[in-house]
Order: C-alpha cells, then sequence, then structure tokens
C-alpha cells in the first residue's frame, strides 16, 4: 500500500513536472490567450503563426497562452475557460461555430477580458470580430469559373469539411452563384475534410471513371487537385482554390492551366492581436465587425498575373496562404512569421 | 482495512493523483477556486460521459468506436428538437434523446449478437453510420437548447466549491449504475466479460446480455450528447474527440481491455485527471504541441506502473 502511493506520487509529480520549464515568469505587460480547434492545417498554422509574431513585435505582450488542438466546440468552451482561469487580459479565437462558444465568450467578458475573433464570426454580445467573408469568398470563384466556361458545362464541387460553419457559408455562396448560372451542372460534390490527401484521392477517384469534368471549385485544397489532373495525364480544366503558396505557385508556372486564387488570409490571426492590443489600450474600434473581403487573382487577366508574379515566396509552406501580412494590421516581416516565433521564445 | 485497499488499489492511486494535481494547480495558479472547479467540471461532463459509455462494453468484453458518433447523433437531435420548444417539449425531447440512444447502443448490440462481426468491425462501420445520421439531421452548426436546462450545469451547488455540474454527473451515473451493479444483470454484463463459455454454462443469456450493455453504452452517450448541447446551447453534427478519449480514460480508469474487470468510479477519476492535466498546461502556456505529447506520455507510463505493480502484486 504505501509503495503504491508513493510510486502514485511521485508519478504525478513527474507529470505535473514536465512542464514547468516553459512555465512563463509574471512579468508586466499584457498576456493574451488564443483558442484555435483545427490543428496541423496549413491555413490555421498560419494564423497561430501571425499572432505570435505580430504579439512579438508589438512589444505589448509578455506572453501568450495557446490552446491550440483539434476539437470540437465544447473542447473550445473549456479552452477559453482555462484561459480564464490563467488571468489573460484579453483572448483571441479562431471559433468553432458562431453560438457554440457564447457561453464562455461572456463568461471572458464579464471578467474584464477583450474577446476578438477572427476568421468566422460569433453572436456574443461584446465581442470583437475580425473575419473572412467567407460567402463571398466562394461567390467570387464560383463566378469566376462559371463565367471562365461561357456558362456551361460540368463542374466538380469539391467542399470542406461536412458541418463547419465555414463551409456552410461558402456553400450558400457558391449556391448563389449556381442560381446565375443555370446551364452548369455539378456532377459531383464531396467533402475533402480541408485535407490534402482526402481531397487528393477524391479527385483522383473521379478522374479515374471518365465522366466529365469542364471545371473544378475547390474550397482551399487546391495545389493536389491540380497534381492529380497532372499525373492522371487528364487535360488540365480551370481550377479554382486559395491562394496557397503551392496553388498560387502553379497558377504562375504550369502551362496551360487556367486558374484562379482566391485570398483569403490566414494573417487574420494577427490582426485580431493587434485589435485586441488596440482595445486593451483604450482605442476602440468603430464597429463590433470588421469584415476583410476576398480578392480574386486570375492568371488568364494581366491584374491577377501581376498579383500572382507579386506573391511567389519559394520559403513559405506550400499550405501557407501567401496573403501573409494585412496592411494596417500586421507589422511584422516575412522572416518573423516564418520563423513563428512568439514573446519570450 | 487492507482488502479494500487491495481491491481499489487503483482508484485509490488514482485519487491520490488527482489530489496532487490539485494542489498543483493551486501552487501555480492562486486564484485556482470555486470557479476554476465548475470550469473543470463542466468541461469534464462529455468526457465522462463518453468514459462511461465505453467502460460498459469494455467491461463486457467489448468496445465501441462508434461512441462520439452516437453522441454527435444525440446532440444534434437535442438541437433541433429543443429549437423553441416550452418546458413540456424539452422534458419530452430529454426523454426521446435519451430513448434514441439505448436504441442506437441496442442496434449496435444486435449487429454484433446477429452478424457474429467481430464488435470492432461493426462499431466501426457504425461510426460512419452514425456520423451520417447527425449529418442528416443537422447539416451546420444549429438549433438551440432550452435556457433552464443549460442552466442546470451551470453555477454551484449549495456550497461555493460544489458545481452542479459535477452533482448532475453523478447523480446521472449512479441512477444507472448502482441499481445495474447490485443487479443479476450488471453481474452477467461482468461474467460475459470475464468468460464467455463460462456465463454461458452459468445460464446467462449472452447474445442479450450483451445487446443490453451496448444499449447502456449507447443511453451513456446520449446523455453525453445532451450534455454537449445544454453546454455549447447548440448542435454539432461532426464528432467531438471522444473516441480516442474515452478508451484512454478508461483504461488509465482501470478498466481491463480483455473484459470483465474494472468499474466506472477509476475511469471518471481519470477522466478528471486528464481534464486537470490539460487545464495545468494551458496554466502554465506549455507550447500547445508539446501538450498533446504529454497527455499521451502520462498515460502510457502510469498504464505501464499499473501493469508493473499488476505483476509484482501476482508475483507475490
Amino acid at each position: 500500500m504505501k509503495r503504491h502511493l508513493t510510486t502514485t506520487a511521485a508519478l504525478a509529480l513527474m507529470a505535473t513536472g514536465l512542464g514547468s520549464a516553459a512555465f512563463a515568469e509574471a512579468h508586466g505587460g499584457y498576456t493574451i490567450g488564443i483558442s484555435n480547434t483545427v490543428q496541423g492545417n496549413g491555413w490555421r498554422e498560419e494564423m497561430v503563426c501571425a499572432m505570435k509574431a505580430q504579439a512579438l513585435v508589438s512589444g505589448q505582450v509578455d506572453s501568450l497562452n495557446i490552446a491550440h488542438r483539434n476539437t470540437d466546440a465544447a473542447g473550445q468552451l473549456e479552452d477559453i475557460r482555462n484561459l480564464i482561469q490563467a488571468g489573460v487580459d484579453a483572448i483571441v479565437i479562431n471559433p468553432s461555430n458562431a453560438d457554440g462558444v457564447n457561453a464562455a465568450i461572456e463568461e471572458a467578458i464579464a471578467a474584464g477580458i477583450v474577446v476578438v475573433a477572427v476568421d468566422q464570426a460569433v453572436t456574443a454580445e461584446g465581442a470583437y470580430i475580425l473575419s473572412n467573408n467567407q460567402e463571398e469568398y466562394a461567390y467570387l470563384g464560383a463566378s469566376w469559373l462559371f463565367e471562365e466556361l461561357g456558362g456551361s458545362g460540368s463542374v466538380v464541387y469539391m467542399r470542406g469539411a461536412a458541418g463547419a460553419g465555414a463551409d456552410n457559408d461558402r456553400d450558400a455562396g457558391f449556391q448563389r452563384a449556381l442560381a446565375e448560372h443555370p446551364g452548369i451542372e455539378v456532377v459531383h460534390e464531396v467533402f475533402t475534410g480541408w485535407q490534402q490527401d482526402q481531397g487528393k484521392q477524391q479527385i483522383l477517384d473521379y478522374l479515374s471513371t471518365g465522366l466529365p469534368v469542364d471545371g473544378v471549385w475547390t474550397s482551399g485544397i487546391d495545389n493536389v487537385i491540380v497534381d492529380a489532373f497532372i499525373e492522371s495525364d487528364v487535360p488540365l480544366v480551370p481550377i479554382v482554390g486559395a491562394d496557397n503558396a503551392g496553388f498560387v505557385g502553379q497558377l504562375a508556372s504550369v502551362e496551360g492551366f487556367t486558374g484562379a486564387a482566391v485570398t483569403n488570409p490566414g494573417s487574420i490571426g494577427g490582426a485580431g492581436v493587434t485589435l485586441a492590443l488596440q482595445i486593451l489600450g483604450g482605442e476602440m474600434p468603430a464597429s463590433n465587425t470588421v469584415l476583410v473581403d476576398p480578392s480574386i487573382w486570375a492568371n488568364n487577366d494581366p491584374e491577377g498575373i501581376a498579383l500572382i508574379e507579386a506573391a511567389q515566396n519559394p520559403n513559405l509552406d506550400p499550405e501557407w496562404p501567401v496573403s501573409v501580412m494585412i496592411p494596417g494590421w500586421t507589422t511584422y516581416s516575412m522572416d518573423e512569421i516564418i520563423a513563428c516565433a512568439g514573446p519570450g521564445e | 482495512m487492507s482488502r479494500i485497499v487491495a481491491r481499489h488499489g487503483w482508484t485509490l492511486g488514482l485519487l491520490a493523483i488527482l489530489v496532487l494535481l490539485f494542489a498543483f494547480t493551486k501552487v501555480i495558479q492562486p486564484n485556482f477556486g470555486p470557479t476554476g472547479l465548475d470550469s473543470l467540471s463542466r468541461a469534464t461532463l462529455p468526457f465522462a460521459f463518453a468514459t462511461a459509455a465505453m467502460a460498459i462494453v469494455v467491461i463486457a468484453g467489448g468496445i465501441d468506436l462508434s461512441v462520439a458518433s452516437m453522441m454527435a447523433v444525440a446532440g444534434v437531435t437535442t438541437a433541433v428538437m429543443m429549437d423553441g420548444a416550452g418546458t413540456g417539449m424539452t422534458l419530452f425531447t430529454v426523454v426521446a434523446v435519451l430513448v434514441i440512444g439505448l436504441g442506437m447502443g441496442a442496434i449496435n448490440g444486435a449487429l454484433i449478437v446477429v452478424t457474429r462481426v467481430p464488435d470492432i468491425v461493426v462499431t466501426l462501420a457504425m461510426l460512419f453510420v452514425w456520423e451520417g445520421v447527425a449529418l442528416l439531421i443537422l447539416k451546420a452548426p444549429g438549433g438551440a437548447a432550452t435556457p433552464w436546462l443549460r442552466e442546470i450545469i451551470v453555477g454551484p451547488f449549495l456550497v461555493p466549491w460544489l458545481p452542479k455540474s459535477f452533482v448532475f454527473l453523478v447523480v446521472c451515473l449512479a441512477v444507472v449504475w448502482i441499481p445495474l451493479r447490485r443487479s443479476r444483470l450488471g453481474l452477467s454484463i461482468y461474467a460475459i466479460g470475464s468468460d464467455e463459455l463460462a456465463a454461458y454454462r452459468s445460464g446467462i443469456a449472452i447474445g442479450r446480455t450483451r445487446i443490453i450493455a451496448y444499449a447502456l453504452c449507447g443511453l451513456f452517450a446520449a446523455m453525453g450528447g445532451l450534455t454537449l448541447t445544454m453546454s455549447t446551447g447548440n448542435g454539432e453534427p461532426i464528432p467531438g474527440p471522444y473516441l480516442m478519449a474515452s478508451v484512454a480514460a478508461v483504461v488509465l480508469g482501470g478498466v481491463v481491455l480483455g473484459g470483465g474487470k474494472g468499474a466506472l468510479l477509476g475511469p471518471i477519476i481519470a477522466v478528471f485527471i486528464l481534464r486537470l492535466v490539460r487545464m495545468d498546461l494551458t496554466l502554465m502556456s506549455v507550447d500547445p504541441n508539446v501538450t498533446t505529447i504529454v497527455e499521451g506520455t502520462i498515460m502510457v507510463v502510469v498504464v505501464m506502473i499499473g501493469g508493473v505493480l499488476a505483476m509484482r502484486g501476482r508475483r507475490q
């Protein structure tokens, strides 16, 4: 019995001692909490790195407290509440959905913590929102694709994750564009789950059937789709993707390929940190909600080509969006975001 | 005294770890108090029910990989039915969702018993089936939970340091588990997990017992789904990370994966330990990519030490 207890005690101490080296020393300046519920996705990793880099260059943040894992809204409630317990001054979150984490956001606001939601909106009163316009994102790309096809043809519709809020908003935009182009037929609709391997397998499966495809709309799983066409020796068709480095590279370099990238900056995370710091400094924004509208870069018009050329950066991870900075909101350099180091790291 | 310790050594050990963790939390965050306990307790709810669901089938010698998907079905059903519901409809929804949970579990169990396909295969397939069902009910996060129902798990109960959500958890688990543990059925569930042939020879209806064990698993999963919707205020069709977490807590809680051994208390304490570790890692602002490694390491180390202790115990 005695041995039993001493072993478990030693074990517990060892387990809990593991992280204490990283335990930030308490000193002045702000502590900012971050909550994100998708891990291992290029877009989200860029978002987190933008948050770290912006916190570092701002000089006002002593430490970042990052809860970054794959979980659901209930898990995000837990993370936000843990951040409240940690006594942070502000929390920047990418919400798992618009209503599901309101309870914890309201508790945070009641505790005097500034809450900024980036990328997707939340409905909690008193929270600040800095969001990409997801419906417009899909509408812009789909409209370009349908125009490119001359208003008629067979389109493969490769969505994000079933049941995700952003996917739902994008679907609304896609359907709006589809309704304006009655000659377009969606011949195949799949959920890539925003996973590269899954999306590639799905398009390979479709291509091997030999069924017609005149264009592909993707929800950001894009460069692997172009690869799949090339590997299957199927003539390339117009493809819409996001401004991920790999895809933007293909737009510039793959011969005979027409496509368009719609911007969806992951660096919105850095902008969220800036907004939180402004509010902490007493500088209130005019409105609680700031929407960032996307733009489209097509490689068949001179303006688009110029943007695509300017965005080429071999140092970026191919899954990272190339729009690594948002003028007026982020102040870090390219090297700083790629280094992905926060205060105290 | 020593007999009790010998029988419940694992659970007592877990309890000691939990107490030490609480002390450690208080050291690194001196402000940790009633609100912290409340946060922790609310965070454990879905995990605790998922773990109870998994524990009961593991004790019966099986496994259910569709636990998280069943929780999603229960969660979205709750959210859709409760959207704008009055008191009567809310109560009806709770009962209906629990019955649906029993039904889903019974279907899993019946498929295993009737087709004789291994449980791991059947429930893996059903993981996708229930996931699809949840998406058919609600294709994106939506619906609502009745406000007064949500309040049931918010704040303290009688004294500041006792969260309502903890009382809720204990009551829900006890209502099912205590009568079951004392009944012939409960004994049968342990028996088929321990030695199916011996159980058969003692006159236990193996198939029926197994189906009931899976049905109870579905019932706990439905409770988990209910608490998900109660805490978030809406339904999410994509299953959360409850499958692996429940297996981890069950193993950490001293339930033997082969079946026949263990109870509910150990796994539930294990759930609290895992959530508290997560909280401490956040409080210490440990690199998020390291936290999962730490969580996994703790689990392996604890189970390994448990194995060594068990081996020594056998030798003596």
